[in-house]
């Protein structure tokens, strides 16, 4: 798990180019969106979208369902998990 | 007085080939909205709106060599426009004649076909047919394809234009066709726009997430994105005093706005504040009221987000008047920087007819939505049409079916120029320092290149000139953001039609750049873009200018901002041409002669007490 969340940080920095960002800015579990997080928006769920669908061969369809696998590194990094078994 | 007139009507879309087919198809309910049929991609799932026609078909009906390598908007316009000249037959002779066209793709339907093979002959010794293959890249950009199309029209003479407002263009071309007659700058303009089908929008619409996969359901509570359409429509504008006895007006101009919802790059403010002050704007320099406007033609793509702000936009300009509105985007699919054209042809037809188009493929009430209106029969005077671009470049356009006469003397204002910061990099490199002044290092992470030069001239004239935010903001390009659309189609070539970047595309429009900097400095006034070749500042700056002349703006942030890219520079060597730098900015605020660096930002609430004065 703790291997996955840090392959996905980086290639979340790169698809979102967010290399300025400290690391700390970046804990697996702060929230993405919202003021409190690093103010991510919904282009930035497209993206994730893509990203999911590239690296790990996961569709989805409707950017609504984004928003909760989104929450955090480690949201995403479950739902991968979830839905790699399957 | 001087009243503005439709002498002639040009259309090709989804429904029809000509205004007569159009006419029809709205009345007997007739989508044309289908299966791809002409468009060669991968996402046969996708329906669109085409045009019924081919390349090889229009090419016959324009007397060309069916094997001429003409890109399809300049086709779709020259057909358009050969039609609303035909009808309108103004006497040319000794007139002073314009042809303003809105457009993004321009001449990316033939980039994309060649642009592998181009790639593949940037370096080496070339034959002949394939220095003619690296030649098509000279048709890439908009105001080539608008130049073209003039000389397809037979217009090869008149003066060309292209304006370049993703989604709205077509209708800030009419409203600055018109704008041109009011200022007696010309005396027959040909208006409107035209936009093909492109594998690359096609792509950028889908990595958007917003295409519907059945047949688009402009507000409805169900409605899940728009279909995409193509097409093209004209109109002749003439000023009464240059009618000839023969010549019957079809309708009238009566008002227009433009106006920045400086929100979003794609998404609509939840208030519509953009496309609210634009339609007020219309309706007050026609001088209606809001119960005065009998139909809308709604912007109404079938998107969650336009539909609903576009709604709260209505709501507050017309409360508990609302006339009849429509969104004929079910029929003729959503032809981006055609539609406000398509769309103001849809609205004369109406007028001319006395009917109201339905809204096809509503069903269910959306709370958040107006209720629109199934159609009918009815006598119109005045109808609005609303046309919404990519970066909140939102404009309304008021046409009606009596004459309505603009005073021709208005107090002036003389222009100067306050303020200028330029730079030219040819490694494409920027003052680092310099760029951190106004653009922090989040607020960079979307910014390419040429976005981070433009914010960086524009900030440095708006300082210098002591202008927190400027009335109004023009841009000119003649490439736009060509290493954002190169990378995309690039990728597109390269990877396929799937998994594409959404950011990149949608920072692909012309009017990314004028659109940011409004978002940036919150500014709601007018914005436009301009993009035609190496005539795109002296258009930028003679808007510019009769904004302050005419005392709609007091500061107006003019830049040219253009790009290179390798791919483009070897081209350009190949070519034997002079290689364009790989990076330049330059941003002019021009202001009153007189008031020098006097901060201008009260201005709007001053003068427009609720933004409901004329401030287009």
């Amino acid at each position: 798990m703790e291997q996955l969340i840090n392959d996905l940080k980086v290639k979340i920095k790169e698809a979102l180019n967010l290399e300025e960002l400290a690391p700390q800015d970046f804990d697996a579990d702060a929230p993405l969106f919202g003021e409190e997080g690093i103010g991510l928006d919904s282009i930035d769920v497209l993206e994730l979208i893509v990203l999911l669908e590239r690296e790990y061969g996961i569709r989805l369809s409707n950017p609504k369902e984004g928003k909760a696998i989104f929450k955090t590194v480690r949201t995403i990094a479950e739902y991968i998990k979830e839905n790699e078994k399957k | 007085m001087v009243s503005i007139e439709i002498t002639g009507l040009g259309v090709v879309c989804a429904i029809g080939c000509n205004a007569e087919e159009v006419r029809r198809s709205l009345l007997e309910g007739r989508s044309g909205i289908a299966p791809m049929h002409f468009l060669s991609s991968v996402h046969q799932e996708i329906p669109v709106g085409e045009v019924k026609l081919s390349n090889a078909e229009m090419k016959g009906m324009l007397g060309l060599d069916a094997k001429a390598e003409v890109g399809r908007t300049a086709l779709l316009g020259a057909v358009a426009i050969r039609q609303a000249m035909a009808e309108a037959k103004p006497k040319m002779q000794g007139k002073r004649v314009a042809l303003i066209s809105g457009t993004t793709v321009g001449g990316m339907d033939i980039t994309e076909r060649h642009f592998e093979q181009m790639q593949s002959l940037r370096r080496g010794e070339l034959s002949e047919e394939e220095r003619e293959v690296l030649r098509l890249a000279m048709k890439h950009d908009c105001g080539s394809s608008t130049r073209e199309m003039a000389a397809l029209a037979g217009l090869a003479d008149a003066e060309v234009c292209t304006v370049s407002t993703a989604c709205s263009s077509a209708l800030n071309a009419i409203m600055l066709g018109a704008e041109m007659l009011l200022r007696d700058e010309a005396d027959i303009v040909i208006a409107g726009g035209s936009e093909a089908l492109s594998k690359f929008h096609l792509n950028g619409f889908n990595a958007l997430m917003i295409l519907d996969k059945g047949l688009c359901r402009p507000f409805d509570k169900e409605r899940a994105g728009l279909n995409l359409g193509e097409g093209a429509a004209f109109v002749v504008l003439q000023r009464e005093d240059s009618l000839s006895n023969e010549q019957n007006p079809l309708a009238y101009i009566r008002g227009y706005g433009n106006r920045c919802d400086a929100y979003h790059q794609t998404a609509s403010s939840e208030n519509g504040e953009g496309a609210c002050l634009a339609m007020r704007d219309a309706l007050g320099m026609a001088g209606l009221k809001p119960s005065d406007i009998h139909y809308i033609n709604a912007h109404g793509t079938g998107t969650l987000g336009n539909d609903a702000s576009e709604s709260a936009a209505i709501r507050r300009v017309f409360g508990d008047q609302i006339p009849p509105v429509s969104s004929t985007k079910g029929f003729t699919g959503h032809a981006t920087s055609a539609a406000g054209a398509i769309e103001t042809a849809i609205c004369i037809l109406a007028l001319r007819h006395g009917f109201i188009p339905t809204n096809l493929g509503w069903k269910e009430q959306d709370e958040a939505c107006i209720t629109p209106t199934q159609g009918g029969q009815r006598q119109l005077t005045n109808v609005l049409c609303n046309s919404f671009g990519f970066g909140g470049n939102d404009s309304a356009l008021v046409i009606s079916a009596v004459p309505h006469g603009f005073p021709t003397e208005e107090k002036t204002f003389e222009p100067e120029v306050i303020d200028e910061s330029s730079l030219i990099s040819e490694t494409g490199e920027l003052d680092a320092d310099a760029l951190r002044t106004f653009v922090t290092a989040g607020e960079a992470r979307r910014m390419s290149r040429l976005m981070k030069a433009a914010t960086l001239t524009s900030g440095q004239a708006l300082q210098e000139a002591g202008v927190t935010c400027p009335d109004a903001i023009v841009t000119a390009t003649a490439y736009g953001m060509l290493e954002t659309s190169e990378k995309f189609l690039s990728d597109m070539l390269e990877k396929g039609e799937a998994m594409l970047s959404p950011t990149q595309f949608m920072q692909s429009t012309h009017n990314t750049i004028g659109s940011s900097l409004a978002i940036r400095l919150k500014c709601h006034g007018y914005n436009i873009t301009y993009s035609q070749g190496e005539d795109s500042l002296r258009w930028a700056l003679r808007d510019a200018r009769r904004l302050i002349v005419t005392g709609r703006a007091r500061t107006v942030l003019v830049g040219l901002h253009d790009e290179s890219t390798p791919t483009l520079q070897d081209i350009f060597c190949q070519l034997g041409k002079p290689m364009p730098p790989l990076l330049q900015s330059r941003s002019i605020v021009l202001g009153r002669k007189g008031e020098g660096k006097a901060p201008s930002d009260s201005f709007a609430k001053e003068e427009n007490p609720g933004g409901e004065g004329r401030n287009i």
